[in-house]
């Protein structure tokens, strides 16, 4: 990399909050979101238009659908609503279904890497309580293509990651109860995790392993083929914000807080490719190949090589677990099985926080939630906290590197970061 | 951490108490004893208990039975007796006893009571069992609202204190509030307090408004998922009357007068108007000729329901408005500056509410903390620590409640200037509790 993009940090709002309900706006969560953000980082406003004059700071807003959940749209210069010191500073907005926090993440990185600018505000956002979850789910079918999968199909993503739940078992010919009890499993853990964080949407909900297992009946009503409420993450309103610097910048900012340049994390890696949108055409694609999404195995050998590290030296992911099914086929991804065999590594620990590859301390999007559009940057953030040590009682003891797998429609665009020190 | 295996739940059939063995028997993976007056309102319990964590799973673990069939069987084997049967001496300290002569020692028993002597109640059991014997203050309803006031006395043990602290917010996800062994305790002390003075301000305000204007004056954008009255609509009159009553009698601090419950309470509970249990109480849902919902309120002067006047009040409109756009200071800022009676009257439940919330630090709870928690999950109010930060840091909050004519509370009086008075953010996002 031609220049190196640090992670100064940032905030996340609080997953467990439905901004309807507290009769607040669009624009509130993104003024608290940036606010706490800016706060926790320790840019002021004045700071921000020092960058301005020199036009060395930009913004990038990912965000998958405000245009219908919240009747909004032009977010990269909405910002000004939330103060005056962001009037003239460039600001996009960035989308990519649930990957539109990591495609702004990745642009922001981009410009820093290119010497356009010093400091880049990353805000990822989406406000999804405003609509009935039906409708929401219509909407959510934008993200795969509306018109052959989507179109008049009650709740379409829980319906497509359904089927990569049944294409795993057919291609790999698992015992079905065995794969199950993984997946239930993986929502255990994920929730289990989620108590942990105080900024996660179940940290109060009650789930246990029994009941991710218990599926079907009415309180664990099937969604989606095979797929059960408790495989899913939630509809959920939230935003998360970091900011990233060049290493000049950095370097001032370290030392004007007593610290050296290498307690500061920094992307040592990244990978983004994007498969075949239907997930049909994926299935077609990759037979007689290992992986069932050859596309999102390909977006972390990517991080791998430009990182120069591999799966022994992570010691932290934070995934993509729409469904529990989108979490079981990461796990060999990113190499930590082979695939086919993830169920291992999910019956032997591996994956829980105290295991040897820890997996979603934060709870992922299961137990934190899934604001689409804000999810890549929070991953992004609870990467700079575990590699900080900062991330309290969800810690993963003496984390030095981290990688991020964020996934728009159903692993259509893939986007993975690695972040270390 | 200690560990519990067992349960009995005494009351099993109740809100709270069917709410609370879900409680321990989803998140504790308890087996738990359902005990009622007989075996079918057992049974009803256990299914209250699953619709309200909404997991079936945890019908295996749910055993019911009745008071004479089962009660010492049960209590032979378990690790905790939770007891929430009737809120009186007369009917707790019996089945005490009865707990006290089949409890193995070792076991804790706790009691759920917003008002009654923890310790007189621990005077049924042995040396052992006094030190094992706490109140565990859990609210309505127990999946929703996480609180948990857990209650010492004189006789209690600090170390089971602290493993029951632990096993309530580790495994049970309580927010634990450590309170002693005053009447009421935090939470209902506070919210009781500004809710009756509310009800005694609706009756001298009837021909202004009554009620509604109150619950206006008090609504979301003063921190509260739910307005006062409106909240003693939901929890019963006759539960408030038990509170306040025993306030009254119990209590003779700088708000005591505030405790009277108003004449009106009295009358509509004689009349078993007593909330929205039985279908009405200060609101009553109704029907247009049309066949809309409609919702009445009561109008204490001429003693009879009519549709909730819609009040069109300048201040409360920017205030929401400031809110809706998450500027919480600025609303405060309204709030401050309003002119009107409305405008004083809210200026006046604020400093009311922020002053008496502190100033139970020291005798029923060791710091702020505990009383800010105890609002934010026990009622979903805003806490008080964190208005004071919104309307300006502590001076400010002092200067206000100076004006209001109250007292200013030692830790208040104290603060350090500069510094966020609220210390909970990390566990309570008090913003999230400001209605806009």
């Amino acid at each position: 990399m031609s220049e190196k993009v640090y992670i100064l940090g940032g905030e996340q709002t609080d997953f467990q909050r439905n901004w309807t309900k507290e009769g607040k706006t669009f624009m509130s969560l993104m003024r608290e979101a940036v606010q706490d953000g800016l706060a926790s980082v320790g840019i002021t406003p004045d700071e921000i238009k020092k960058l301005n004059k020199q036009n060395k700071i930009g913004i990038f807003v990912g965000n998958f659908d405000a245009e219908q959940y919240a009747t909004q749209g032009h977010l990269g210069a909405f910002l000004t609503e939330v103060d005056p010191a962001f009037y003239g500073i460039p600001g996009g907005r960035f989308e990519a279904a649930c990957a539109s926090g990591s495609i702004a993440l990745d642009a922001a990185a981009t410009k820093i890497r290119a010497k356009d600018y010093d400091v880049a505000i990353v805000l990822g956002i989406e406000i999804m309580k405003t609509v009935s979850s039906s409708v929401g789910g219509d909407f959510l079918g934008t993200a795969a293509y509306y018109e052959k999968e989507a179109k008049g199909v009650q709740f379409p993503f829980p319906k497509l990651f359904g089927k990569l739940a049944d294409v795993i078992l057919e291609r790999y010919k698992l015992p079905e109860q065995r794969f199950m009890g993984a997946l239930a499993e993986i929502s255990r853990i994920n929730y289990d995790n989620a108590k942990r964080n105080p900024k996660a949407q179940t940290r109060s909900w009650f789930m246990n392993k029994e009941h991710a297992n218990a599926r079907g009946g009415e309180y664990n009503m099937a969604v989606g083929g095979r797929l059960c409420i408790t495989d899913c993450s939630q509809v959920t309103d939230g935003a998360a914000m970091v900011v990233l610097a060049n290493k000049s910048y950095t370097e001032e900012y370290a030392k004007k807080r007593g610290k050296k340049i290498n307690t500061i994390p920094r992307l040592k890696g990244w990978g983004h490719r994007v498969a075949p949108i239907t997930f049909d055409a994926k299935v077609a694609e990759s037979k007689g190949d290992k992986y069932i999404l050859p596309w999102t195995r390909q977006t972390v050998k990517d991080a791998y090589d430009r990182a120069e590290l591999g799966v022994k030296d992570i010691d932290v992911f934070e995934t993509h677990d729409c469904f529990t099914s989108s979490e079981y086929a990461a796990i060999s991804a990113f190499g930590i099985t082979q695939p086919g065999k993830e169920h291992e590594a999910i019956e032997d620990g591996v994956i829980d926080l105290k295991g040897k590859k820890p997996i979603n301390p934060s709870g992922g999007l299961i137990g934190v939630g899934h604001p689409v559009g804000a999810s890549g940057v929070r991953m992004m953030l609870d990467l700079y906290k575990q590699i900080t040590d900062t991330a309290g009682s969800y810690q993963v003891e003496g984390a030095k590197n981290g990688l991020m797998l964020n996934i728009g429609g159903s692993a259509t665009t893939n986007v993975v970061f690695i972040v270390g020190k | 951490m200690r560990e519990i295996k067992t349960v009995t739940v005494l009351g099993a059939n109740g809100t709270m108490g069917a709410g609370s063995a879900a409680i321990v028997a989803s998140f504790g993976k308890a087996k738990v004893h359902m005990l009622a007056r007989d075996i079918s309102k057992a049974k009803e319990g256990i299914e209250k208990a699953i619709g309200s964590v909404k997991t079936d799973t945890i019908r295996p673990r749910l055993i019911p039975g009745s008071y004479d069939a089962d009660l010492e069987k049960a209590v032979a084997e378990s690790d905790w007796v939770f007891e929430l049967v009737a809120e009186s001496y007369e009917v707790k300290e019996p089945i005490n006893k009865r707990i006290a002569s089949s409890r193995r020692p070792g076991t804790i028993v706790s009691t759920v009571s917003s008002g009654l002597s923890i310790e007189r109640l621990s005077k049924a059991f042995d040396e052992d069992g006094q030190k094992h014997y706490f109140g565990t203050h859990f609210f309505n309803p127990p999946y929703k609202m996480i609180l948990c006031e857990l209650v010492s006395h004189k006789g209690s043990d600090k170390k089971v204190l602290k493993q029951l602290g632990e096993y309530l917010d580790k495994v049970l996800g309580r927010a634990v509030v450590y309170t002693n062994d005053t009447p009421a305790f935090a939470g209902n002390r506070i919210g009781f307090q500004l809710i009756n003075e509310v009800a005694q301000i609706a009756e001298k305000y009837s021909d202004k408004g009554g009620i509604a204007l109150m619950d206006a004056i008090m609504s979301g954008y003063t921190g509260r998922a739910m307005a006062p009255l409106d909240t003693a609509d939901f929890v019963g009159l006759d539960v408030h009357k038990a509170i306040v009553d025993n306030l009254y009698e119990m209590t003779k601090d700088a708000a005591h007068s505030t405790f009277k419950m108003p004449g009106y309470f009295q009358k509509l509970i004689d009349k078993g108007d007593l909330g929205r249990k039985a279908g009405g109480g200060l609101y009553k849902m109704s029907k247009t000729p049309d066949g809309k919902k409609e919702k009445l309120v009561y109008n204490i002067g001429a003693d009879l329901y009519e549709p909730v006047p819609k009040f069109d009040i300048d201040f409360i409109r920017q205030a929401n408005r400031r809110i809706s756009e998450a500027d919480y200071a600025g609303a405060m800022d309204i709030v401050k500056e309003a002119k009107g009676f409305e405008a004083d009257l809210a200026r006046y439940f604020i400093a009311r509410y922020v002053s008496y919330s502190l100033s139970i630090v020291g005798e029923v709870v060791d710091t702020k903390e505990m009383a800010d928690l105890a609002m934010g999950t026990g009622f979903n109010w805003a806490p008080a620590s964190a208005f004071v930060d919104f309307l300006g840091g502590p001076k400010d909050a002092i200067q206000l409640i100076e004006k209001a004519k109250l007292p200013v509370p030692e830790v208040l009086a104290k603060a350090k200037p500069g510094k966020p008075f609220y210390e909970l953010k990390e566990k309570l996002d008090a913003r999230s509790l400001f209605k806009g």
